[in-house]
C-alpha cells in the first residue's frame, strides 16, 4: 500500500509552548509574520476562577488532505497530492504565486511566502527527513504531542497510534470536507473552526470557459475538415474565377 | 494577361510572420504542457506529464515557456522599430472594414468553401464574391483577432512572469485573472489559427499567397482575382508614377 504521511496529535499533551512554531520557522526560513503551523487554544481559558471543561491546546498545520481543495484550485499542478507518500506538495519551481490555492484551503494552512512570492505551507520538512530526522516541529516538541509518520505502516509509531486509537481519533471539521490527514487522539479542543474552501472567481471563470473554448476550437476544426473534404471531393472552386476575366 | 509580379510583403514582414508563427507554435506546445488540472486540460491526456518529463520537470517547462514568450515580445518590439511604417500599414488595412461588402464576402466565402456554390444559387444569390482589398475579410478577421489577442496574451504573460518576481500578495487577484484571460485568449486565437493555416498552406487557391510569404511577391493574375481593390489601386499608382 502506498504511504500516507500524517500527524497523530494528542492535544491533551500540548502545553502551548510554541516550540513547534519556532522550530518550524527556523528550519524552513519562514519570513517574519508568517507561520507554517499553529497552536489553537480555547479562548478565555486563562481567566482566574472557575473554568468549565479541560484546557486544550491544539497544534496544527497543513493536513495533507485526501481530497485537497488547494490542488483543485491550482491550474498547473504546481501543487499536487504525491501518490507515493500522500503528501500535498508544492513544486516551487512551477508555482508562480498566483494565489489561487490560498483561499481554497479551509484551514488557512497556506500563505504566499513574502520573500519567495510563492505558495507556502507545511511540507513535513523534506530536507530533515532526507537526513533521517523528524520534521522540526515533531522533533522539538518537549511533551511529544505531535507524532509523525506513515499511518499505513502498522510498524511505525504513527501507524501504531492510528490503529490503536482508531475509535477515538477526531479531525477538525471544516465547512468543506477535505478528508484531512491530521488526527487528534480524543478531544482536540476547538474542533470546528475550519472554514469553507473558496475558489477565486478567476479560476471558476477559467473552469467554466474551458468547455466553450474546446467547443469553439472543435467547430473551427470541423470547418477546416469540411473545407478539406470539399477540396478533395469537388476539387478547388473555380466558379468565382470565370466571371473575373471579363 | 501579364505575369507581372506585384510586391506584397517586405523582407521584415516575411521574417516577422515566420518568426511569429514559430514562436506561437512553440509557445502553444509548451503552454499546453503547463496546464495540469483535469477540469481545464484541453487535451485531457498525459501530454503535460510527458512533456514535463522530457524537459526535466514542470519548472523547466515553465522557464522554457517564459523564455520563448520573452523572445517573442522582444522580436515584436524590434520589428516595430525596424518597420514601423509597415506595421502601421498592416494595422490600417486590417482594421479598415466596409461592412456591407465585407460581411457579404464572409458569408458567401464560408458557404463556398464548405458547401460550394449550389446553396447560394438555390437561394437566388450570385456566388461571385464582392471585390476585396489588400486583405480579404477572412484575413482581416483573423489578423484582428491575432493583433488584439496577441496584445492580451503578451500583457497577461508579462503579469504572470512578474508574479513571483515583483508582485506582492495583494496582486494575486490580478494575477489570477491574467491566467484566465491568457488561457481564454489563446484558445480563441487558436480556433482562428486552424482556419488560417488551412487557408494559407493547404487550400490550393491561395497557393500564390503562400508563396508570397517567402518571396514577397504575387502574380498580377492572383492579385486581380483575390485582392481586386488593392490590384486596381497599385495599378493606378503605377500609372501615376510612369506618367
Ligand atoms: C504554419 C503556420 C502558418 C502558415 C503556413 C501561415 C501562412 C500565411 C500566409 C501565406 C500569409 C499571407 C497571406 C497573404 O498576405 O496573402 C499569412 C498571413 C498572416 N499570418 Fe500566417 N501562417 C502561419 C502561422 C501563423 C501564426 C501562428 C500566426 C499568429 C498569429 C499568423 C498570423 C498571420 C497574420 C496576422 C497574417 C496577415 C493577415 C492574414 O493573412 O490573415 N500566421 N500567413
Amino acid at each position: 500500500m502506498a504511504q500516507q504521511l500524517a500527524m497523530i496529535i494528542d492535544a491533551s499533551k500540548c502545553i502551548d509552548c510554541k516550540g513547534c512554531m519556532i522550530a518550524c520557522k527556523v528550519a524552513n526560513n519562514v519570513p517574519e509574520d508568517q507561520w507554517r503551523n499553529w497552536i489553537k487554544g480555547e479562548s478565555g481559558m486563562s481567566r482566574p476562577g472557575k473554568h468549565n471543561g479541560t484546557t486544550k491546546f491544539q497544534p496544527g498545520a497543513c493536513m495533507h488532505c485526501d481530497k485537497p481543495t488547494c490542488v483543485e484550485a491550482c491550474p498547473t499542478g504546481a501543487t499536487y497530492k504525491d501518490e507515493m507518500t500522500g503528501e500535498v506538495v508544492i513544486d516551487e519551481s512551477l508555482c508562480i504565486g498566483c494565489g489561487n490555492c490560498i483561499p481554497a484551503c479551509p484551514y488557512g494552512a497556506r500563505f504566499r511566502n513574502a520573500t519567495k512570492r510563492k505558495a507556502d505551507k507545511c511540507n513535513y520538512c523534506p530536507e530533515r527527513r532526507a537526513q533521517g530526522l523528524l520534521p522540526a516541529c515533531v522533533d522539538t516538541c518537549p511533551t511529544k504531542a505531535r507524532v509523525f509518520g506513515d499511518i499505513n505502516d502498522p510498524d511505525s509509531e504513527a501507524g501504531r497510534l492510528f490503529l490503536k486509537n482508531k475509535e477515538q481519533l477526531t479531525r477538525v471539521a471544516a465547512r468543506t470536507e477535505t478528508k484531512p490527514n491530521m488526527f487528534y487522539i480524543g478531544d482536540p479542543g476547538p474542533r470546528d473552526w475550519g472554514g469553507e474552501a473558496v475558489t477565486p472567481a478567476s479560476m471558476i471563470a477559467m473552469k467554466e470557459a474551458a468547455p466553450f473554448i474546446k467547443g469553439i476550437v472543435g467547430l473551427s476544426g470541423l470547418g477546416v475538415l469540411a473545407m478539406l473534404g470539399r477540396q478533395l471531393i469537388a476539387g478547388s472552386d473555380t466558379d468565382h474565377k470565370e466571371n473575373d476575366d471579363v | 494577361m501579364s505575369d507581372t509580379m506585384y510586391k506584397r510583403h517586405d523582407g521584415s514582414d516575411i521574417f516577422m510572420h515566420w518568426f511569429n508563427a514559430v514562436c506561437w507554435l512553440l509557445l502553444l506546445l509548451t503552454g499546453i504542457g503547463l496546464i495540469q488540472n483535469p477540469v481545464i486540460d484541453p487535451l485531457g491526456s498525459g501530454y503535460p506529464a510527458v512533456l514535463r518529463s522530457l524537459v526535466g520537470g514542470g519548472g523547466n517547462l515553465l522557464l522554457l515557456h517564459e523564455a520563448l514568450g520573452i523572445l517573442w515580445i522582444i522580436g515584436f518590439l524590434v520589428y516595430l522599430i525596424i518597420n514601423f511604417k509597415g506595421a502601421r500599414f498592416f494595422l490600417a488595412e486590417v482594421f479598415a472594414i466596409s461592412p456591407a461588402r465585407d460581411m457579404l464576402w464572409m458569408v458567401k466565402k464560408m458557404v463556398l468553401m464548405t458547401l460550394g456554390p449550389k446553396p447560394l444559387k438555390m437561394l437566388g444569390m450570385d456566388p461571385v464574391l464582392p471585390d476585396q482589398g489588400y486583405y480579404n475579410m477572412g484575413q482581416k478577421a483573423f489578423a484582428q483577432a491575432s493583433v488584439v489577442g496577441g496584445v492580451v496574451i503578451a500583457v497577461t504573460g508579462v503579469v504572470m512572469f512578474l508574479s513571483d518576481r515583483t508582485f506582492g500578495a495583494a496582486a494575486t487577484g490580478m494575477i489570477g485573472w491574467a491566467v484566465t484571460l491568457h488561457f481564454i485568449t489563446v484558445g480563441l486565437v487558436f480556433a482562428g489559427l486552424l482556419v488560417h493555416i488551412y487557408m494559407a498552406a493547404i487550400s490550393p487557391e491561395e497557393r500564390p499567397g503562400f508563396k508570397s510569404m517567402f518571396t514577397g511577391v504575387v502574380p498580377g493574375e492572383y492579385a486581380k482575382h483575390h485582392h481586386r481593390l488593392w490590384f486596381d489601386k497599385v495599378q493606378s499608382d503605377d500609372q501615376q508614377v510612369s506618367e
